[in-house]
């Protein structure tokens, strides 16, 4: 049984653009094929396509380029500052494990409440050496702290196996008795 | 091409910033023949084109390697160029590239050509924003429908209706074009 004109019509566009599957193909080509209307339309697609793309693209001489990534380093280094690099990359590589994307309001919850016990640990309790090295690490977390967007980030925190792993939170000079009371 | 891009954004994101130049390199082109046919201005499409790679710079942080990086390209491009065309209210196309004569072509047939080409550029000019962004993009970026639907953000079928009602739409005026001229 031949399609009518206006089942046809909507899939004319598809058939000028060569766009439609072999079966719907055939069925417009076979409804064409009787349609002198129908036919008449298809062809003035046809030639609306082809004139939009045969519309002229810029033109652009080879130092046009050359200006362009220049102006673009530019603007970068002028405006703004570096991307964020060790958390943002962390949330970028565990938005990849689905089962790590889920809560990351828990997630910054949880990232929240080891910045406190860290911040326990710090506390003045006495005539005590703390290790150079724990400074480097109170800076780290100052610095995360300050960034509350990198938490929003922190897909991984969410896994506390994965965070205890971390290498920025293995201290083995930290009391971590003292910490839990 | 898609795992080269995400292999680039690892390293930026590593604290290689150099990096980034090379993805401006391997999109440059494509994000300004978009911007260039979306505004016709030579000038607005250079700086709406910079403008998006610097925002994908600022926001790369954020990027998800579910999408592409084109698609999530082409978004940012897209929004940039849909704000300046509503800024810059309804734009007459001010540009249409002459064609270089190759001194095989006739002149007048040159001439021709180029009268057909600004009013192709007209008509599109005068589609509604949506309609003329996924015209641009089906057209001329080669995209699916479903790739414009990713960077309109809207549904599917939303994307391929805008598709159609610009192309019927653009078919009326192109018709309209040649009966004046005709009829003149």
């Amino acid at each position: 049984m031949m399609e009518r004109c206006d089942e046809i019509r909507d899939d004319l566009i598809e058939f000028a653009e060569g766009a439609l599957p072999p079966d719907a193909h055939r069925r417009v080509e076979a409804h064409l094929a009787g349609c002198a209307a129908c036919t008449r339309e298809a062809a003035l697609l046809v030639e609306t396509l082809t004139r939009a793309r045969a519309l002229p693209g810029p033109e652009t001489p080879d130092a046009f380029w050359a200006d362009f990534g220049a102006t673009v380093r530019q603007r970068i280094a002028a405006e703004t500052p570096p991307p964020q690099s060790f958390f943002l990359r962390l949330g970028t590589w565990g938005s990849r494990i689905s089962w790590l994307r889920p809560l990351p309001a828990l997630g910054a919850a949880v990232a929240a409440g080891v910045l406190l016990a860290v911040g326990l640990v710090y506390t003045p309790r006495g005539p005590r050496d703390l290790p150079p090295a724990e400074s480097l690490v109170v800076g780290d977390f100052l610095a995360i702290a300050q960034n509350l967007e990198a938490l929003e980030h922190l897909d991984l925190a969410e896994n506390l196996d994965l965070l205890e792993q971390m290498s920025i939170l293995q201290a083995p000079e930290l009391d971590r008795t003292h910490a839990r009371s | 091409m898609p795992h080269a891009d995400f292999e680039v954004i690892r390293q930026v994101l590593a604290g290689e910033t150099g990096a980034f130049d090379a993805l401006v390199c391997r999109h440059q082109q494509a994000i300004f023949r978009l911007t260039y046919r979306m505004t016709r201005n030579a000038e607005d499409a250079r700086d709406l084109a910079q403008e998006t790679f610097v925002q994908a710079y600022r926001s790369l942080g954020s990027f998800r390697l579910q999408s592409s990086f084109s698609t999530w390209l082409y978004r940012i491009a897209m929004n940039l160029c849909l704000n300046h065309l509503r800024e810059a209210g309804r734009e007459d196309p001010t540009e249409v590239d002459a064609r270089v004569p190759d001194g095989r072509e006739d002149s007048l047939m040159a001439l021709l050509t180029d009268e057909r080409d600004r009013a192709v550029a007209a008509a599109i000019a005068e589609l509604p924003p949506q309609q003329r962004a996924t015209l641009e993009l089906r057209v001329h970026q080669g995209l699916s429908h479903r790739e414009i639907a990713e960077v309109l953000e809207c549904a599917e079928g939303t994307a391929k209706a805008n598709y159609f009602h610009a192309v019927r739409a653009l078919q009326r005026k192109l018709q309209a074009f040649q009966g004046a001229g005709e009829s003149g």
